[in-house]
């Protein structure tokens, strides 16, 4: 079943918009013989998808901008509204400033009305700096986009859709860390890079005002709109209507047509029927046994150190510290789709999963200090984090061109073993044959 | 018409073969009697070479053979660079000579790529050979394919040596080892053949299918595969004699013993290449900003009042202006953790005991070279200098003084010096070494049988630095310097039965201080 | 509950690729393998208790009617025998390499094999094992690159016997007819017991033993008989 339907062409026109007027990047990532720019590609999968997304890189080099440039065009929100519904991070945020706040006047006369940030009543929500926040901060802000879900004083705002972009610098003096739970929520993390010497200059010499994607006009409806206290279902048909409007300026303006509202349901269901296939899915368990495994004690877990002796120390289990959860296949899954119906295939590949994977993977695994330090002194065009993760794929990957075939056939017999034939589980070495027996002794 | 043909082949064998990471192939005209050459990653196809295929197959087909076969060498065999050294050095373990050996391994590699396309791929690979030259070891070759393959070639004829090349288990990666020596012993005589047809016409007998040379791999691909096949093998001898022989080339892409750089570098010296490869496996990582308070305290959360709490941190907006126990919320403040400053590392001198009871660390691994080796990396990663004093009879001029540097190359040079004479350590010279730095911390590898060793334990106890010993073995000596400093909390000793544990206890002690600054 | 491999539902198993020839003459090596395995084990176990097994006369014609006995209706060639020295060398699992039974089986082996002429490469065995060509019969040639043990060639039945590097001790003792041939050095009794036949040593005679019959060569000089070294009668 092929998917395409003039979508993809729209969005990829968005795409080299950006790259090319707003977002000066030298592509970093190869998918399907095409070259992209990693933070603008995953960018605009996170805001088609839905998901969230960190950031990092370091002052100054667009971790901001290249998510602003993307709610605008894909959203169809104009850019000064989507700099008003910033949450920045530092330490005095509250939750007043980033959920919402009782409207003082109505309080004075025994009434509670909330008057709701632009930050939660936007689909799209970009924290700046989420690092500098306190952890209770970024909790709040990570739940409510987890679930859509915005209470202050017993009222509540139902996003119906929604995707966050956060920022973090480097480690730096007077910045805080994300704690591992929080840093787990993300499901992609991407590096917004310097350009080089010949586009950053190119940058500095554009002009800072007239930005196409600013209209005043429209701002100001947006946020009277915003303002107002009228119901939110119907704030959100009436800030369709005036997205529709900014849609038909940026056309007429310069020539890109975004998204409705409508549209981008549409994409979403078509993304989430995209199917996956068996390599992909193989591959996928492969990685997942890799990085939860534990011959010894069960199942990974941060507290319990790996010893020395184990047969397993040729796999991943070996190196890392913690678990994976169960957020890396949804990240995984969902952003492979995403990229697949991108690139106008019929169904995710291989190739997808291994493009995805890293950046799902970088921010979520605590690696021991030895294979660190294996590879830190490595040649690499990627902050480490990322660059483990793409080692790590690599590694895991090589394993299974070895035993696809075999380990497809394990799969087999053991779906044909779950519905009650008689058949034995096939013996490996890889920790995904001990898993798939222990599943196999539950049922019986 | 090709690049037409390109297009349409390339993303069928990108899918066929899962998806290698390699750029797609290009199409160039040349001259040379090579279908297929391989350079760092990106394939290139000869269009003139193409084009006379193209007289016997479909371009196509022609196409998908010859990438079938370039992407299973990354895919397969070698799969990466440590691969291909040990298969080189096997083959060299056999044939005794490099260019032999070089061929051999090729070879080698082309049959074990080509039979794992024909099993798990379809692919043309058979009908390519069947249209491919076939003279001298091709012959073979294709004899050795019509056999294993079961697959008509257009070969006549037979070869005694085929019968023993067929039974070798080539897509057995665990057995490899042993299979390119059997491989290379019985394809020996043909490959001298060849050498010296080469050398009477002056003109290298080409593989079509293209060489197998470190041209394949990038920079950062070798210096991967040289620390792999340094933990690989069995004693430096072998790593050496490797990379002795590769050593022009290495320097050609740019390769030298402190990494890699652009142009030629200076000649690589295999022993010292050798310890910095087997080291990098056990270093510690760069320490880490430490997280510490700040200081500051900050508002971090709310809490409700009540009657008899302080008022001046009650939050007036969540309380919305009204203070009433209930509804009136509070401030709670918290000390923020921020990142520090790096604590100071001090610099590091290493003493190292090179006299005739220790390792010569250029005949066989010595772990006291490498525990030196492991230490240095550690100071030297954060960014700290090294001196190293290697003696062995100090008073007689053996010795070697290293001042504070931060360069990797002259320590590992100093530290693998040996004298292999007496045993004497001249305190002078530690002393004056001490002098150079603020209160470095020492690391000595002996196994103490060093004459002055009263002079040195007295030495040892009027210092402050922190002293690790890692004595090998135990004797009289090392009971005495226990003896002598069981009072210096400064300074810990270590007796070391296994070799093999010095570059660990060296790591967790340097771990230890870095942890805990001086 | 939800079946988690429903997707591999429909996967044909294939793991095993195209079957191609390689793979039925590497099967078939194993089998054969296995078959020669089993038989050394059988001679171990009846003539090597405890892993112990001395050198006599009698204990060497017991062994080899044994390991005759074993390779009766094994269909090998001389590369298995090859294999075979590799594979004792390489494990350390039973059935073990024991010099001694190990060189009678094999040369066994080669005696019965179906080609007249057997190469063995054995440069890379890391032991050097005895009793190798023991009662190599008329007809046959054995090759042998590498070096060897002691009692080489001992009983030689009228076959060529070629060493291209050294042997131990006892080279050719009690041998009748044919030739044995070392390309490198011999040790001490050299030719012991020895009734017929010739042995050409290419490098150096550590020492001849009690020679009857015969002829032995030194670098290409007759050493025996000659005026030094006369028949000797038992």
């Amino acid at each position: 079943m092929t998917l395409r339907d003039g979508y993809q062409d729209r969005v990829r026109r968005i795409y080299r918009f950006i790259s090319e007027n707003f977002y000066l990047n030298r592509p970093d990532l190869e998918v399907k013989g095409e070259r992209y720019n990693s933070a603008l590609l995953f960018g605009i999968l996170t805001a088609l998808y839905g998901g969230k997304e960190l950031i990092i890189g370091e002052p100054g080099l667009g971790k901001t901008t290249s998510a602003e440039y993307i709610s605008c065009l894909i959203y169809g929100i104009p850019l000064g509204v989507i700099w008003g519904s910033e949450v920045s991070g530092h330490p005095e945020q509250t939750e007043e400033k980033i959920v919402g706040r009782p409207d003082l006047g109505a309080l004075n006369q025994g009434r509670e009305v909330v008057v709701w940030s632009n930050f939660v009543q936007l689909p799209v929500k970009i924290v700046d700096e989420i690092n500098r926040l306190p952890e209770t901060k970024q909790s709040m802000i990570l739940d409510g986009v987890d679930r859509g879900n915005w209470e202050y004083l017993n009222e509540m705002i139902i996003n119906d859709e929604y995707a966050l972009f956060a920022t973090a610098n480097y480690q730096d003096r007077g910045t805080n860390t994300i704690i591992a739970p929080l840093v787990d929520r993300f499901d992609v993390m991407v590096e917004s890079r310097h350009p080089g010497p010949n586009l950053a200059f190119y940058i500095g010499r554009k002009s800072r005002f007239d930005n196409p994607l600013r209209h005043q006009e429209f701002e100001e409806k947006f946020h009277k709109l915003l303002r107002s206290q009228i119901p939110y279902r119907e704030k959100l048909q009436r800030l369709e209507e005036l997205s529709e409007g900014f849609r038909d300026y940026l056309k007429e303006k310069v020539g890109i047509e975004t998204l409705s509202k409508e549209e981008r349901f549409f994409i979403r269901k078509e993304m989430a029927q995209m199917p996956i296939d068996l390599d992909a899915n193989a591959f996928m368990r492969m990685v997942l046994a890799e990085l939860s495994f534990c011959h010894r004690y069960g199942q990974k877990r941060s507290v319990e150190a790996c010893t020395e002796g184990c047969h397993y120390t040729g796999y991943l289990c070996y190196h890392v510290k913690n678990c994976a959860s169960n957020r890396l296949p949804i990240s995984v899954i969902g952003y492979s789709q995403a990229l697949a119906w991108f690139l106008e295939d019929d169904e995710v590949d291989l190739e997808h999963v291994r493009t995805v994977l890293p950046f799902a993977l970088a921010h979520r695994i605590q690696w021991r200090d030895s294979y660190i330090s294996k590879k830190e002194g490595e040649g690499r065009n990627d902050p480490l984090q990322i660059y483990l993760a793409k080692e790590a794929t690599e590694e895991i990957f090589h394993r299974y061109t070895e035993q696809r075939d075999y380990l497809l056939d394990a799969l087999a017999i053991a779906s044909r073993a779950f519905e009650g034939e008689a058949v034995e589980p096939l013996e490996g070495d890889h920790p995904i044959y001990e898993e798939i027996k222990k599943e196999i002794a539950s049922l019986r | 018409m090709f690049e037409e043909c390109l297009k349409k082949v390339w993303p069928k064998v990108r899918r066929n073969h899962l998806f290698p990471q390699i750029p797609p192939p290009q199409l160039v005209e040349s001259d040379e009697e090579v279908a297929l050459e391989i350079k760092s990653k990106q394939m290139t196809i000869n269009v003139n070479f193409l084009q006379l295929l193209s007289e016997k197959m479909s371009p196509e087909d022609a196409l998908q053979a010859l990438l079938d076969h370039g992407i299973s060498h990354y895919m397969y065999c070698p799969w990466d660079f440590n691969t291909h050294l040990m298969l080189y050095s096997e083959a060299k373990k056999v044939l005794r000579d490099k260019r032999l050996a070089q061929k051999a391994a090729s070879y080698f590699m082309d049959v074990v790529a080509n039979t794992y396309c024909v099993k798990e791929r379809e692919t043309k690979i058979p009908e390519l050979y069947r249209h491919l030259p076939k003279e001298g070891v091709q012959r073979v070759l294709a004899l050795l394919y019509q056999v294993i393959w079961g697959i008509d070639l257009g070969v006549q004829g037979e070869e005694e040596n085929i019968k023993r090349l067929s039974r070798i288990p080539y897509l057995e990666k665990r057995l490899w080892k042993e299979s390119v020596k059997k491989f290379a012993k019985t394809i020996e005589e043909f490959l001298q053949k060849e050498m010296e047809s080469e050398q009477k016409s002056h003109k290298k007998v080409q593989n079509p299918l293209g060489e197998h040379s470190l041209e394949n791999y990038t920079l950062e691909e070798i210096d991967k595969g040289l620390r792999e096949f340094a933990s690989s093998v069995d004693d430096i001898t072998e790593f050496r004699e490797t990379v002795e022989d590769l050593k022009d080339e290495l320097a050609a892409m740019g390769y030298t013993v402190g990494g890699m750089g652009r142009g030629a570098g200076n000649p690589i010296d295999a022993d010292l290449l050798y310890y910095m490869k087997l080291a990098e496996n056990y270093t510690l990582p760069v320490k880490k900003l430490p997280m510490e308070k700040s200081g500051a305290l900050h508002p971090y959360s709310h809490s409700p009042w009540e009657i008899g709490k302080p008022v001046q941190d009650i939050d007036p907006w969540t309380s919305f202006g009204k203070i009433m126990p209930g509804l009136t919320q509070t401030w709670v403040r918290r000390e923020g953790e921020v990142f520090g400053e790096m604590e100071k590392i001090p610099d590091c001198l290493i003493i190292i005991d090179s006299s005739g009871s220790m390792t010569n660390p250029r005949e066989r691994l010595s772990y006291a070279v490498l525990g030196a080796a492991c230490a240095c990396n550690a100071y030297l990663k954060n960014g700290k200098k090294v001196a190293v004093y290697n003696f062995s009879d100090a008073f007689r001029g053996n010795k070697l003084i290293l001042d504070f540097c931060k360069e990797k190359e002259p320590v590992y040079w100093a530290i693998c010096r040996y004298f292999g004479g007496g045993t004497a350590i001249d305190l002078n010279d530690i002393n004056y070494l001490l002098k150079q730095a603020e209160k470095p911390d020492i690391f000595i590898i002996t196994d103490m049988q060093i004459t002055n060793l009263e002079k040195l334990i007295d030495f040892f106890n009027s210092i402050e630095n922190r002293v690790t010993a890692v004595h090998i073995g135990e004797n009289i000596y090392a009971a005495r310097f226990r003896e002598g400093l069981k009072k210096k909390n400064n300074v810990s000793l270590f007796l070391v039965k296994d070799k093999e544990d010095i570059p660990k206890i060296v790591l967790g002690k340097v771990r230890e201080y870095f942890a805990s600054p001086f | 509950m939800k079946n988690p491999f429903e997707e591999f539902r429909s996967h044909t198993t294939r793991s095993k690729g195209k079957e191609l020839p390689l793979d039925r003459i590497l099967k078939a090596k194993e089998e054969t393998l296995n078959q020669i395995l089993k038989g050394y084990e059988n001679l171990l176990k009846n003539e090597a208790k405890d892993l112990v097994w001395l050198m006599q006369y009698s204990t060497v014609i017991k062994a080899y009617s044994i390991a005759e006995e074993a390779i009766k209706g094994i269909n090998y060639a001389a590369e298995d025998i090859e294999e075979f020295c590799y594979v004792l060398d390489k494990t350390d699992q039973v059935p073990y390499l024991i010099t001694g039974p190990a060189g009678v089986y094999i040369s066994a082996l080669c005696n019965n094999a179906q080609e007249e002429e057997i190469v063995l490469r054995l440069q890379d065995v890391g032991i050097k094992i005895n009793l190798l060509g023991y009662r190599l019969p008329e007809g046959k040639r054995l090759i042998i690159e590498g070096n060897v043990g002691d009692f080489t060639g001992i009983s030689l039945e009228g076959g060529e016997l070629i060493i291209e590097g050294s042997a131990k001790n006892y080279t050719g003792a009690g041998m009748k007819k044919g030739r044995i041939i070392v390309k490198q050095n011999v040790g001490f009794n050299t030719g012991h017991g020895m009734t017929g036949g010739e042995i050409l040593v290419g490098g150096r005679i550590k020492g001849l033993g009690k020679v009857v019959g015969g002829k032995i060569y030194e670098k290409g000089q007759l050493v025996f008989p000659s005026d030094d070294y006369r028949p000797f009668y038992f």
